[in-house]
């Protein structure tokens, strides 16, 4: 019986470290092959301060918690802003030379570790037994479960999968991405930190071997294998990985050495099997408790048959006395190498009217998108949005602002469903921020607001009865709807399209411009680049014609066809 | 006081030692990272699992020499082909599904699953064959001893067979016609596939060329120390930092210096450091390197070095 307690001692300690790993790596898509050495911080740290200075159980917890805490939140600065091979680079760094350093402090006992670790005494009572740990460790891991439940149902967690499909769609509707990088990463290493000091009270001594590139490899295996961004997937992976121990000692009846090599042996198999075969693992993304009930009880969305006229679901927001320029471009330019994309380019959007931005292929109409919205830095120039600087901020803040933008190439999530990628957009959230581990406020008052308002945005496009489907599954066509809807909830007033009706069938791409023609009844200002001039000549007010970077000429389209230079540079074809 | 005891070294011949051992470790360095960033660059996948072919090819090789009394060329023959079979085999039959499901965001997935594969083929090994170390023997080796510095035979060879590898591969790469091919899979696999370039061929024999090469640096290895199957770990970790410090997609010749010039900070900084933190220097060279263009993509693609010499003369201007 002991044997078996242990086995579930074991499984509740690694669950602490697969339940953080996959916040981090399942839900908010950052790998990282450091889990294990934050657990030796959090570990060794607690570790000598019991060992060598008598500290008590808690506050050696504390510290070693912090002390992961912090320093994934310093490994975090560097790891922003990369992504792919070099964050798992920069990870498997990280999990070296933590080791490397720890084993060469003679103090922390070089390779052999400490080994005379005081237990822990709780209320009086020393924990001996596994029996004893076991009450000490069911409520930790409940705690870090519920923990990590909260944050990944949360709003917040909700941004952090967005990350995981797209960040810069992420930071385009607000979101700032790099703030919830460094602090899921600083919370998950933290969470680490406690798995670390919980193995090393539970076994008695602090080893290198404990927290090695093989373990930080195990903890991967639990994760992917059970289900990468469901934690209940998690708790049936760290199960099976642990179980696999006595499985292969007791049925199969190996020898000790032998069976922890038919263990690893076993782990490298389903991970590869199960990344090849399932890769959504054992349980997928969407199958929790929650799930399964809304399938019981479908959500009703609004019948497809009434969308034909529906009212724009916004407040006309025209204010008195704001300036009648909602966006003022001055003299913007941006040189890439020796080519100067965009050249002393002016351009105003008047409020309430659509402007068409058009020219020959790469006349820089999408570098000046990524200008005004942050995602390129202008080398000169200034952007005004309704009167104020906002040259040279990152694209999140520029669209708090009140300025957001569309992809040419979309850019849906295309794992969150339809609804959740309209509610990304959704802008004053409650519970939005990662605070939202340490408030204890209720979301789902919050979440029903945010619901409705996404939805009367779908429904405005038309896709309401889609609500529940993920975005990845719709054609291209309904995909731009609900970038449309996206981009449309966040109350932006000036909204920048880049190609919204470009190749879309002509049933989509009639439904999209109608809906974009309602905008300015709202008061809304809308920027478009579009390639299909008849789509441009039935939305504008006014036209914009982009050459070589600069806008050289404006005015109707019968205007500008007027324009023997244009002709020839654009319209040739058509004369 | 002479300036030697200064900065801490003993004599002018530890320093030659230093220089010596750099440049022997350093060239099987560069060879691991030219047979890894070759599959890096060309095919895109990240193939941890390099370890595990590096240590098939070694490991098999002793298995075969000293438990079935093959003779040395033969079974290193056979180790070697042992790992290109296996490196072809990761990529056709794990790697290219994946990255033909996922696209775009196949790196991860297929990082992931060379983890797996290495964690996998490792324990098998040492299930087989059991887990200690295999001593590789055959050639006949004495060590030479020049100027104060100790070295061996079989290090000259070590260190001319791998940087002449590494100029013949390069030679391939710039004047033959499959080079060529090879180049065009590189810079546009689509494109190549356009023009009648057989894409998985080409992938196909990177693999057998990537795995060849860490093959014969493996065989060095075992030659000079001894195999076992968890040696490919922390040669897969200098085929890393050395293929990231000289971008993935350059020449043999400058992943081979790149390489050498690792051996030698170890090496050097091992006068003042222990073992263990002498290693960690080459991964503190690796996240200084990654922090660095981490910084690079903050400030907007512009280089360190270019932004800070523009400030400097913004303030300069400033001030007169």
């Amino acid at each position: 019986m002991t044997y078996w307690i242990d086995v579930l001692n074991q499984a509740l300690i690694f669950g602490v470290f697969a339940l953080s790993l996959n916040l981090l790596m399942g839900f908010a898509g950052q790998v990282s092959i450091a889990h294990a050495a934050f657990g030796a911080i959090g570990g060794y740290l607690a570790g000598y301060l019991a060992q060598e200075h008598g500290w008590a159980f808690g506050p050696a917890l504390a510290v070693g918690v912090a002390g992961a805490f912090v320093f994934g939140l310093l490994v975090s600065l560097p790891a922003l802003r990369l992504a792919g091979e070099y964050l798992i680079l920069l990870t498997l760094a990280v999990q070296i030379i933590t080791l490397v350093v720890i084993t060469s402090i003679s103090a922390l006992g070089g390779l052999q570790g400490l080994a005379a670790l005081p237990g822990i005494s709780l209320f009086g009572k020393v924990l001996l037994t596994p029996q004893d740990f076991l009450k000490l460790l069911v409520p930790i891991l409940l705690a870090v479960f519920f923990l990590m439940r909260r944050v990944a149902g949360s709003p917040a967690g909700r941004v952090l999968r967005g990350i995981r499909e797209d960040e810069l769609a992420t930071q385009s509707l607000g979101k700032d991405v790099f703030a919830y990088k460094s602090q899921v990463f600083a919370l998950t290493a933290g969470l680490a930190g406690l798995g670390g000091v919980l193995l090393v009270y539970y076994n008695g001594v602090v080893a290198p071997g404990m927290f090695g590139f093989g373990v930080s490899m195990t903890i991967i295996v639990m994760v992917i294998v059970g289900g990468s961004a469901n934690l209940y997937g998690t708790l049936v992976g760290t199960a099976l990985v642990v179980a696999s121990g006595p499985f292969f000692q007791k049925a199969i009846k190996l020898s000790t050495d032998k069976s922890s090599l038919a263990q690893l042996l076993a782990y490298g198999v389903a991970l590869v099997a199960v990344l090849r075969w399932r890769p959504q693992g054992i349980l997928p993304e969407a199958a929790t408790p929650g799930a399964l009930l809304r399938r019981v009880r479908p959500r009703t969305g609004a019948p497809a048959a009434e969308r034909a006229e529906r009212a724009i679901p916004l407040a006309a927001r025209r204010r008195g006395g704001t300036p009648e320029l909602a966006l003022e471009a001055t003299g913007l330019t941006k040189v890439f190498g020796g080519i100067r994309a965009v050249a002393g380019l002016d351009l105003r959007l008047e409020r309430g009217q659509i402007t068409g931005l058009i020219g020959p292929n790469g006349a820089g109409k999408t570098t000046v998108f990524n200008l005004l919205t942050g995602a390129l830095k202008p080398d000169r120039g200034t952007v005004l949005l309704g009167g104020r600087d906002i040259t040279g901020l990152p694209p999140n803040r520029i669209a708090r602002a009140g300025m957001v933008r569309s992809f040419q190439d979309v850019r849906t999530f295309a794992r969150l469903s339809v609804l959740e990628n309209v509610m990304m957009g959704v802008a004053g959230q409650r519970g939005e921020r990662m605070s939202v581990v340490l408030t204890p406020m209720p979301l789902g008052p919050g979440e029903r607001r945010t619901r409705a308002r996404a939805l009367e945005w779908l429904d405005f496009v038309g896709l309401a009865d889609r609500a529940d489907e993920p975005a990845g599954s719709l054609a291209f066509g309904e995909q731009k709807l609900v970038a449309l809807a996206r981009v449309l909830a966040t109350d932006a007033e000036v909204l920048l399209l880049d190609e919204p009706a470009s190749g879309v069938d002509k049933r989509w791409s009639d439904h999209m411009i109608d809906h974009i023609a309602r905008l300015p009844d709202a008061g809304l200002t809308v920027c478009i680049v579009e390639h299909n001039l008849s789509v441009v000549e039935r939305l504008a007010h006014k036209i914009c014609f982009m050459h070589e970077g600069s806008v050289t000429a404006e005015g109707t389209m019968a205007e500008l066809s007027r324009q023997e230079r244009l002709q020839e540079a654009y319209f040739g074809s058509m004369v | 006081m002479p300036i030697s005891t200064f900065i801490g070294i003993d004599s002018g011949s530890e320093v030659l030692q230093a220089v010596v051992n750099g440049v022997i470790n350093g060239s099987a360095y560069g060879l691991l990272a030219v047979g890894f960033a070759l599959i890096l660059s060309v095919t895109g996948r990240f193939h941890f699992a390099y370890a595990l072919t590096y240590a098939l090819a070694a490991f098999l090789a002793a298995v075969l020499e000293r438990v079935y009394g093959l003779p040395l060329l033969p079974a290193a023959a056979a180790g070697l082909a042992a790992a290109a079979l296996v490196g072809v085999a990761c990529d056709v039959v794990v790697y290219r599904p994946l990255a033909e499901r996922a696209g775009s965001g196949a790196m991860l997935t297929i990082f992931v699953a060379s983890l797996g594969i290495l964690i996998a083929g490792e324990n098998a090994l040492s299930l087989a064959w059991g887990p200690g170390p295999r001593n590789l023997t055959g050639i006949g080796s004495h060590s030479i001893s020049v100027g104060g510095a100790t070295f061996t035979t079989l290090d000259i060879v070590s260190v001319v067979l791998s940087a002449a590898l590494c100029v013949v591969l390069w030679l391939v790469l710039i004047r033959s016609g499959f080079g060529r091919e090879i180049k065009a899979v590189r810079a546009n696999a689509e494109m190549s596939t356009a023009i009648g370039i057989d894409v998985r061929r080409v992938h196909g024999s990177v693999f057998v060329i990537g795995s060849l090469l860490g093959g014969v640096a493996a065989l060095l290895y075992g030659l000079k120390y001894a195999a076992s199957p968890d040696m490919g770990e922390d040669a897969v970790f200098y085929a890393l930092v050395v293929t990231f410090l000289a971008v993935s997609s350059s020449s043999p010749l400058r992943l081979f210096a790149a390489g050498v010039g690792v051996g030698l900070v170890e090496r050097v900084a091992g006068l003042w450091l222990s073992p263990q933190l002498s290693t960690g220097v080459v991964f503190v060279l690796l996240l200084a390197f990654l922090s660095h263009r981490s910084l690079q993509l903050a400030l907007g693609g512009r280089s360190l070095s270019f932004t800070v010499s523009r400030r400097v003369r913004a303030l300069r201007g400033a001030a007169s």
